[in-house]
């Protein structure tokens, strides 16, 4: 594909305004670190679930979801929809305690929590993991993501093109720090679904419009026994085993980017960078809401368009499939087209930028700070800061080369922590887990995680999948790797709680009174003189939450495929839900207990 | 951020006035740079 002057003339007008807004934070960013990596705590809801979503919204997303919808439909979504059940549990049960706590970063988080050597060490180790290998291999998936699309589009002409991006992204993020992250997020996030709904326009226009796209795809599916158009799992045959762990263990049990069990990196990170625990509580439901109601259907209807469009494409392989997308830009017209070029670019821009900005706050805020140079001036690390984000740019750029996949990415980075969530969640709420139950839980996760790679058909897994099957299930390796892992890695950290000794009282008392978290903490409750208690409203604004985003999805879902009266009954459960939703978080005192 | 929006807003109506092919694609890219026009104000209202 060869695209006109006028296409350029937009992309490159979009990338000076990014740049330009980029660069007018930079002297604030400057001022100290809390401005550089939280934006002096001063976001307003608005703008950091915005940002947390431009940078959930990477090049590859709509690829991934082009590939699910063409090999399993609609449905296929919920492999990631199920993320909504724990971004809305972040929502209702975590954001308020983050933002309470007041650290730096998710990994400080250990610093306030735990106590004695343990605690120093999985600080450390954190901040190295998260910051290093963790970074670089999601900086790399995304950087590839990016060169096939480019790769696809233009053939490898355009890789100059990509360079320049992500040199310029680099540049404005190591100068501006999360002030010019979160600003230029929000343009980013406008410009990649503009991006991504003009594309799906026109789409379906090539595949005659929706009426003949929804007949020719439900005569697809009767050829190959699929409802494509169906959003709803297969619960009525035999369950596909990863639609179980999907929708029963990963959101609470797998620490994912941007969905981690009770929030965590750059989404942790927005939230410390609210103004107050309400701004961080919307903030994060805003996200939830943008992230799976309003995202998903232009990329749904681009896939479906493309099951029409190209005969053949849902018995192909699975990078074919996930390649009908960036095919597709080839029926957009000149002028428009770099439109959609730009809005790639901007979701690989949005996450790029964020990643590399939590990446150097673990190094520096964990690492640097508390055991390299533990006084110095607030300038002196802020251009440390600025020398890590750089670092860590070039050491990504360089691993996206050694990845052999975007898939092996993301694979690897879900395996390694596939069963600590829990540990994660009960941390907040259960006075008695320590540094050695997170420990044993990182240490446990990878250890099962590798040996399933070295030894995928050992015993185990073996008896696992066959009492799965006789349970009615369709097994596969992956869910059943997730499930071993999930159940070696919670027996090991359990036992390690109860092994090791708890925390000093002193310290875990502290973490009481600052926090203020309901749940077990009886004997901390008891020296505290008060105790915190678990409210029920929250639990009901889960419930709601949940119910407000599904039938918002499913409502926009029905309407686009002109079903008027199944869309506005769903419309009207999900405006009902959101009412009951928003008198139960005005009522909550997420400032004090 | 105001300027961002608006600076996207505008080329955005001129690029659908003049080379969208169809009325849904025309429709389409000018409601998108309508929104970008108020997202645009609104930030600009919030800013002062």
């Amino acid at each position: 594909m060869k695209l006109a002057a006028v296409d350029w003339l937009f992309i490159g007008w979009y990338l000076a305004l990014s740049i330009a807004i980029g660069l007018y934070y930079s002297k604030r960013a400057g001022r100290s670190i809390s401005e550089y990596f939280l934006s002096g705590r001063s976001l307003p809801w608005w703008l950091l679930g915005t940002s947390m979503v431009a940078t959930s919204f990477s090049s590859d997303t709509p690829l991934a979801v082009t590939g699910i919808v063409v090999k399993d439909g609609v449905a296929g979504n919920w492999l990631w929809w199920n993320f909504m059940l724990g971004g809305a549990l972040t929502v209702l049960f975590f954001a308020h305690l983050w933002r309470r706590a007041g650290v730096m970063t998710e990994v400080e988080f250990i610093d306030i929590r735990y106590s004695g050597r343990p605690a120093r060490f999985l600080r450390g180790f954190k901040a190295l993991y998260l910051g290093v290998p963790v970074s670089c291999i999601t900086f790399g998936w995304v950087t590839l993501a990016m060169v096939k699309i480019i790769q696809a589009v233009f053939g490898t002409s355009g890789t100059a093109a990509l360079a320049i991006c992500l040199g310029l992204t680099v540049f404005y993020t190591t100068l501006s720090g999360l002030w010019g992250v979160v600003a230029t997020d929000m343009l980013l996030f406008g410009v990649a679904m503009a991006g991504s709904i003009i594309l799906s326009v026109v789409s379906v226009e090539k595949a005659g419009g929706i009426g003949a796209l929804v007949e020719a795809v439900k005569a697809a599916g009767a050829g190959t026994g699929k409802d494509y158009l169906s959003v709803i799992p297969p619960l009525g045959q035999a369950l596909p085993l990863a639609f179980f762990v999907a929708l029963f263990v990963q959101w609470w049990a797998v620490y994912y980017p941007g969905a981690e069990p009770g929030g965590g990196g750059w989404s942790a990170q927005r939230m410390l960078a609210a103004k107050d625990p309400r701004h961080a509580v919307k903030g994060t439901l805003w996200f939830t809401v943008a992230n799976y109601v309003i995202r998903p259907w232009p990329w749904i209807l681009t896939a479906l368009a493309a099951i029409v469009v190209f005969p053949g494409l849902t018995g192909a392989a699975p990078g074919e499939m996930e390649s009908a997308y960036p095919r597709m830009i080839a029926f957009v017209p000149k002028g428009i087209a770099g439109i959609i070029i730009a809005s790639l670019f901007a979701a690989f821009m949005s996450t790029i930028e964020s990643i590399i900005n939590l990446s150097g706050s673990f190094l520096l805020n964990d690492f640097y700070r508390p055991f390299v140079r533990k006084r110095a001036s607030e300038k002196h690390y802020v251009a440390v800061s600025r020398v890590l984000v750089l670092v860590v740019s070039l050491l990504g750029a360089g691993f996206s080369y050694v990845l052999g996949s975007v898939k092996m990415g993301w694979q690897l980075v879900m395996e390694l922590s596939a069963g600590i969530g829990l540990v994660l969640l009960l941390r907040w709420y259960w006075w008695r887990v320590n540094a050695w139950s997170e420990i044993a839980a990182l240490s446990a996760s990878a250890a099962t995680a590798i040996f399933l790679k070295i030894a995928p058909d050992n015993a185990l897994a073996r008896w696992l999948g066959s009492a799965l099957e006789r349970a009615g299930f369709q097994v596969d390796a992956w869910g059943v790797g997730i499930l071993l892992i999930v159940a070696v890695t919670t027996g090991a950290w359990i036992a390690a709680t109860f092994l090791t000794k708890p925390d000093d009282e002193a310290k875990l008392l502290a973490f009481y009174r600052k926090v203020r978290p309901g749940g077990a903490w009886g004997p901390i409750a008891r020296l505290n003189g008060q105790r915190y208690r678990l409210q029920a409203a929250p639990f009901a604004g889960w419930a709601l939450a949940v119910v407000m985003t599904v039938s918002l999805l499913f409502g926009i879902g029905k309407l686009i495929f002109l079903d008027w009266a199944g869309g506005a009954a769903y419309i009207a459960a999900g405006a009902a839900a959101a009412f009951a939703l928003s008198r139960i978080i005005a009522r909550i005192d997420w400032e004090g207990q | 951020m105001a300027l961002g929006f608006w600076g996207v807003g505008l080329p955005l109506l001129l690029f659908g006035v003049l080379f969208c092919e169809t009325a849904a694609q025309r429709v389409t890219v000018i409601l998108l740079a309508a929104l970008f026009g108020l997202v645009g104000t609104l930030i600009d209202r919030a800013g002062r």
